[in-house]
């Protein structure tokens, strides 16, 4: 297979998927690949008592139960709805799931305001209905009706971003499971296979931009997944995902433990704050969820890569902190500013470990900001 | 694990003659078991050493536990398996003596539990500590007793068959205390989350208190009592739990336990049951932390009981094969040296108990109350409850019953009937029980369609868009996720996380969630009650004197009681009552709605709400103060101003109280006393401004109640006047003393100066103490000269001019605002300077910069609003009577400091015309003379033009002549 900058999840993991595959022997609802119990294995890894000769590491870091809820939704007649705020790892676990249970995970729509109808359904090859007339051939299915036919998962990335009346057309697809095409006369029905399902994902941030209707609701069972807060898990949700990029940058660089803790401890004194702000003003306007550690991280290993020395600096480290939080101009660099002067300068003052020099590269990150 | 292992212990009695074998030893019906197990030590961890040690010994302690003459019936907490296998082997056996593992002096109570309606809890109290340090009080003990509980079923079988004795042999409460530690800051916080964190003991001082915040009202029923129960059996250490509950694929305990042994053991005979609790005690006994106080805490309880059932069963000659030990699982697989009744140890020493008096009672409990106390998951005992009541149905079994008990179904039987009893050698029941997986119920189709279809009509009933089609998909994924957690029916907790995925959406509706709703559904929170004849009797006669009223005060809902105290004088008493209860009980007890008692004041017609039912527990542990309420506010004013941390201002509170309350003038005359003793005492004035504001009530109130003030007032007026001269001049100058307190004290010495003076208290100490003050501080120096002013050292026009000279001064005028704060407050001791600081306040807003007025502008407003709400009016009042009203008015307006004096001129003296009473002056001139030298005034004597006394005047006179001849007639004139 040709070099691809990132590969979807069957493509990754696609040895354990085999494996997985050719040990299982539960049962498997309609077309499913694996059982529900190897789903749950593959997404949350492996331990001894599974009695596996091969160590499945985990992928998705949360809950047991919300892997479990999700799992069983898929198996049953409903569509998947995954609700949380940004960064905390939907889209990834959406992804994982369509994977094991299908081996595809790419058959996406990506909810925007600009999503129509026809992204959801069929739209036309213009040319070659100009030739030929409208048919089969001259159709071009959408990733949710390729899926139905296939009788495989379909993603719906960002739902409530596209407008109400084109979310209303999953209520049909997801209750009668079929697609009429008026526009021809014969072979006009595509029918879903046994196992087709959607996963949706919504950012509770944006609810109310475009609300659900509760006809659509109804068809989705909704699995919320919170920001993580479990310091533990966090560390090692960042870990994962800082090495899986530092192999795809092709980057030899360390990131020291001390690092990573003062880049978690941060967060969590940020995510603190916010939870006793009492106006939006004086909240960041970030949700400071685990993926914007990872996005922090990601910039500072990148800048030290190819600006600085190549190792990574706990300056440079604050500077893209202050970079990527700081985006409101007067508010939050406020806060920022406040936090650096409140809490970052005693703790330097009483351990210096590491974060002094937080301090002075979160300094001039925000004088050079502001 | 290094945490694990429990050394054996060196007392073990080993291969006496009830077949109790030592490790190793493949013998008696466990043999088979010991040797595999011992196989599987040596595969799995490479030597037989540690490991086996610790299977072999798990094996050892089932055998030795039951094979111990005296029968002992291992239990759980709020397990309906274990409650079943009591039935059923109280049935059996029909022992004549029940041991049970319950604080030997709360056995008194447990008679009481028929006229309760279960959930309660027994619990014994103590506010008068002896042998304790004094900030471990009160002490509290409470152990909760549901209805699908082992002991229940015991208690409940002993009191009502003839013949049987019910004997509780655990350490009494007082013991519970004697054994904490003292180093600690209280029992609570020694026995609370320090070692015990997660997995709590069971009758232990060592459940973690329960916590009030975000449990709600329901799991705060126990308050900060020690919790202690019957048989808890828990992991000893946390990550022995993860490690359990993690691979149970479950989220909690009361699941795990739920799964692997109360679903197992449902329908387990005898020796299953017994012998597979045992195996669990003894697994959790010799997995946890060596050598922690708990462990020795529990040994000497272990001890205790041996010790109590050997001279039970001395005194009493009853044959041991009638009785029955009732015990945790955990205590049933001890290694005590004086565990059973054939061991050669000594009897182990019982310590007296300590002096503290111990008062007993019932308190209402709730299964979130018991949940949140001993750290289950919430809705954990309401499944327990169902399952209970499931199995009982399902079972054939008729549990036992005290006659009497309130709430639930009558279903008791007084008249015991045996079963035929299959006896016979011990066989082993644990090989297959440990081996195979144990049969699980099948899909209970019906009862899983009736969860789905409640659970989506309560959910429509609060809020949800739910529809049948929900039902369904609960039903469909409650077994989906039973299967993938390897399941074959669904559980309780599986049902509810699919009731979750399925009926809630992005936002909950209502105020409950569907995981609550769905504890609602099964079974719901149970809050029991204390029947009126388990009550207390103060808080029996508090239900006897509020019956007038005619609410059902047990009741737990709200009930509005309306008292018109004009048309039925007879509720007087009630009001009297009900603002008693105000004061001593939670706020939400008794609410006063519409009425108020204040100093001298009493309203005519009253409204309250009342909800005793609900806080019946606060009442409860009213009533273990005291007889009756009057006797506890007393107890309570008196403690209030005797504590180490008693202020002059509190104790004038409690005054106040005494006489609102309980209007008793010898109360009122000690507590007054003692304000006076601690204001004589105190070295800060940080109470000043309370003490200030209550005094000058109480004073108001004696002036116009009594012909004359009580001595206390007096005395409490001229130590408070000498008091505060002596701490003036350090007031003044201390930074830690505010602006406030020193106005509240300049306030106290010019408002209570006349009576002070009158009672022989001398002026010039006043005046001495303000010449020595010297203040630094911009606000106090204000406030000094505010003083001056009063006491006539510093005239208005001087006062005037200094002020000027501060704003005109350019390196002074940023500090002007505070100076302008000093005589703001100085309102409070000097009022008549209002007109004064209007007028400087003005001068200020017009000539203060911009830089300096604005930010200034919002403290202002802010320190009003705080500390001088009072004084706002007074300022107002003056500035509403210097400003102008209108706008028209406005441009006309000159400020009346600004407006030229008026001169006065001699012809402006109106001469009146002559009438009796210039005559009167003129014959008596002296008088007159001596006001107008006083006055400065020499105009001297003008005469006065003759004209008749005016019509009106006249006719006024002439129709009521007695008065002015009366006046006449007294001053002699004719």
């Amino acid at each position: 297979m040709s070099e691809m900058l990132r590969a979807p999840a069957e493509v990754k993991y696609a040895d354990e998927l085999d494996y997985l595959e050719s040990v299982d022997t539960g049962p498997k609802p309609f077309s499913w690949r694996l059982s529900p119990r190897m789903v749950r294995l593959f997404v949350l890894g492996s331990e001894r008592a599974d009695g596996l000769e091969r160590e499945i590491p985990q992928k998705w870091f949360g809950d047991r139960s919300f892997v479990e809820r999700s799992i069983v939704t898929l198996a049953s007649d409903r569509g998947l709805l995954l609700i949380g705020d940004p960064g905390t790892g939907k889209s990834w676990l959406a992804e994982l799931l369509s994977a094991a249970i299908c081996r595809n995970s790419t058959l996406v729509v990506q909810g925007t305001a600009g999503t129509t109808e026809d992204h959801i359904k069929y739209s036309w090859n213009v040319s070659m209905v100009i030739a030929k007339g409208q048919s089969r051939e001259s159709m071009i299915p959408s990733p949710i009706m390729t899926a139905m036919e296939q009788g495989v998962v379909g993603r719906f990335e960002e739902l409530t971003r596209s407008t109400s009346d084109v979310q209303d057309a999953l209520i049909s697809i997801l209750s009668e499971k079929y697609v009429s095409i008026p526009e021809l006369n014969d072979d006009n029905i595509v029918f879903a296979q046994p196992g087709f399902s959607i996963i949706a994902t919504a950012n509770s941030r944006d609810r109310g931009v475009n609300d659900l209707s509760s006809a659509l609701k109804r068809r989705f069972n909704f699995v919320r997944i919170p920001v993580v807060t479990n310091k533990r898990s966090e560390a090692e949700i960042v870990r994962f995902r800082t090495e899986e990029l530092l192999r795809r940058h092709r980057i030899e660089l360390d990131v020291p433990p001390t690092l990573l803790d003062i880049l978690l401890q941060s967060f969590a004194d940020l995510r603190a704050a916010a939870a006793s702000a009492t106006s939006d003003d004086e909240k960041l306007e970030s949700a400071l969820s685990t993926a914007e550690q990872i996005g922090v991280l990601e910039d500072a290993i990148l800048h030290s890569q190819f600006f600085g020395d190549r190792t990574l600096r706990v300056e440079t480290l604050a500077g893209s902190l202050m970079g990527s939080l700081a985006r409101r101009n007067p508010e939050d660099l406020a806060i920022l500013n406040k936090y650096l002067h409140g809490v970052v300068e005693p703790r330097a003052k009483q351990n210096g470990e590491g974060w002094a020099g937080f301090l002075d590269g979160g300094r001039q990150a925000i004088a050079s900001l502001s | 694990m290094t945490t694990a292992t429990a050394p054996d212990d060196p007392h073990r009695t080993t291969g006496d003659g009830s077949g109790t074998a030592g490790a190793g030893v493949a013998a008696g019906p466990f043999g088979a078991l010991r040797e595999q197990l011992t196989d599987a030590a040596a595969t799995f961890a490479g030597s037989a050493d540690a490991l086996a040690g610790i299977l072999a010994g798990i094996v050892d302690d089932v055998d030795r536990a039951l094979g111990e003459r005296l029968e002992i019936f291992p239990v759980c907490h709020h397990s309906p398996a274990s409650a079943l296998a009591m039935v059923r082997r109280l049935r059996h056996k029909q022992p004549k003596v029940i041991y049970l593992e319950l604080c030997e002096d709360l056995q008194p109570l447990l008679g009481e539990l028929r006229n309760c309606r279960l959930p309660v809890a027994v619990q014994a109290f103590a506010s008068e500590l002896d042998g304790f340090p004094a900030e471990w009080g009160p002490l509290s003990v409470v152990a909760p007793v549901t209805e699908a509980s082992a002991e229940y079923q015991a208690i409940a079988y002993a009191l009502e068959t003839p013949g049987v004795e019910l004997v509780l042999v655990d350490r009494s409460t007082d013991h519970v205390f004697q054994w904490s530690p003292r180093d600690d800051a209280g029992p609570a916080g020694a026995t609370g989350p320090t070692d015990d964190a997660g997995p709590t003991d069971g009758t232990g001082p060592a459940a973690v208190t329960a916590s009030t915040g975000g449990a709600g009202e329901q799991a705060a029923l126990h308050g900060d009592a020690v919790g202690v129960e019957i048989g808890d059996l828990r992991p000893r250490f946390a990550e022995l739990e993860a490690y359990l509950l993690h691979h149970g694929k479950v989220r909690h305990w009361s699941e795990w336990w739920d799964q692997y042994v109360e679903r197992p053991l449902a329908g387990a005979d005898h020796d299953t049951y017994r012998q597979v609790m045992v195996l669990i005690g003894s697994l959790f006994r010799r997995l946890r932390p060596a050598g922690s106080d708990r462990t020795e805490r529990d040994e000497d309880r272990e001890r205790y009981m041996w010790t109590r059932m050997r001279e039970h069963l001395a005194a009493s000659g009853a044959d041991p094969a009638d009785c029955l030990y009732v015990c945790g699982a955990f205590h049933a697989a001890s290694r005590v040296a004086q565990f059973g009744l054939d061991s050669p140890a000594p009897d182990f020493a019982i310590t007296p108990r300590t002096g503290t008096r111990w008062r007993y009672g019932l308190i209402p409990s709730s299964h979130s109350a018991i949940e949140a106390q001993f750290g289950l998951a919430p809705g954990s005992v309401s499944i327990a409850a169902a399952t209970w009541t499931k199995a009982v149905s399902g079972s054939g079994l008729t549990p036992f019953r005290l006659d009497g008990q309130r709430g639930g179904k009558g279903r008791g039987r007084r008249k015991v009937a045996a079963v035929a009893a299959p006896t016979g050698p011990m066989a082993d029941r644990l090989s297959g029980f440990l081996a195979a997986p144990p049969p699980l119920d099948g899909l209970d189709e019906a009862e899983l369609r009736g969860w789905c279809v409640d659970i989506v009509r309560l959910a429509r009933r609060n809020g949800y868009l739910a529809s049948t089609a929900d039902a369904i998909a609960v039903f469909e994924t409650s077994i989906l996720l039973a299967g993938l957690r390897n399941r074959a029916r669904p559980t309780p907790y599986d049902f509810a996380d699919a009731a979750v995925t399925c009926i809630e959406k992005d936002v909950v509706p209502g105020r409950r969630d569907v995981r609550r709703l769905c504890e609602i559904l099964l079974g719901g929170d149970r809050i029991g009650q204390v029947g009126y004849d388990a009550l207390p009797p103060l808080a029996r006669d508090v239900l006897d004197r509020l019956q007038p009223l005619g609410l059902d005060l047990e009741k737990r809902t709200i009930g509005r009681a309306l008292l018109d105290l004009h048309a039925t004088p007879a509720l007087t008493g009630c009001s009297d009552l009900l603002w008693m209860l105000r004061h001593l009980l939670p706020a939400d007890a008794v609410r006063p709605i519409m009425g108020e008692r204040r100093l001298g004041h009493r309203s005519i017609q009253e409204s309250w709400d009342l909800a005793l039912g609900r806080h019946q527990r606060a009442l409860i542990e009213l009533g273990y103060e005291g007889v009756t309420v009057e006797q506890v506010l007393e107890q309570r004013l008196r403690r209030a101003v005797r504590g180490t941390d008693a202020t002059a201002a509190g104790a004038l509170a409690a005054v106040e109280d005494a006489i609102r309350l309980l209007n008793s003038p010898r109360l009122v005359d000690e507590l007054g006393a003692r304000a006076v003793e601690l204001l004589a005492t105190e070295r800060t004035v940080d109470d000043a401004p309370e003490v200030l504001r209550r005094i000058r009530r109480l004073l108001a109130h004696h002036r116009a109640t009594a012909p004359a003030l009580p001595a206390w007032c007096e005395a409490f007026v001229t130590t408070g006047y000498a008091h505060y001269c002596t701490l003036l001049p350090t007031a003044f100058v201390e930074e830690e003393t505010g602006v406030r307190q020193v106005g509240a004290m300049l306030g106290f010495l010019f408002s209570m100066e006349s009576l002070a003076l009158s009672l022989g208290c001398d002026r010039s100490q006043l005046e001495l103490a303000v010449a020595q003050s010297h203040p630094e501080s911009p606000a106090k120096v204000a406030l000094l000269w505010a003083a001056r002013h009063q006491l006539g050292l510093l005239p208005l026009a001087e006062l005037r001019e200094r002020c000027a000279e501060l704003l005109a001064n350019p390196l002074v005028v940023p500090a002007f605002p505070r100076y302008l704060s000093g005589f703001v407050h100085a309102l409070e001791p000097v009022p008549g300077l209002a007109p004064f600081v209007v007028e400087t306040m003005s001068t200020a807003f017009a000539r203060l910069p911009d830089p300096v007025l604005l930010p200034w502008l919002p403290t202002l407003i802010t320190t009003l609003r705080e500390h001088g709400p009072e004084l706002v009016p007074l300022l107002v009042r003056e500035a509403a009577r210097t400003f102008p009203g209108t706008l028209p008015e406005l441009d006309a307006w000159v400020p009346p400091w600004l407006a030229p004096a008026p001169t006065p001129t001699p012809s402006a003296v109106r001469v009146g015309p002559v009438g009796q009473v210039h005559t009167l002056l003129a014959a008596h001139p002296a008088a007159v003379e001596a006001v107008a030298a006083l006055l400065g005034c020499d105009g001297g004597w003008s005469t006065p033009q003759a004209t008749p006394a005016g019509p009106s005047e006249s006719a006024l006179v002439a129709a009521h002549p007695d008065t002015v001849e009366a006046v006449a007639a007294l001053l002699g004139g004719g």
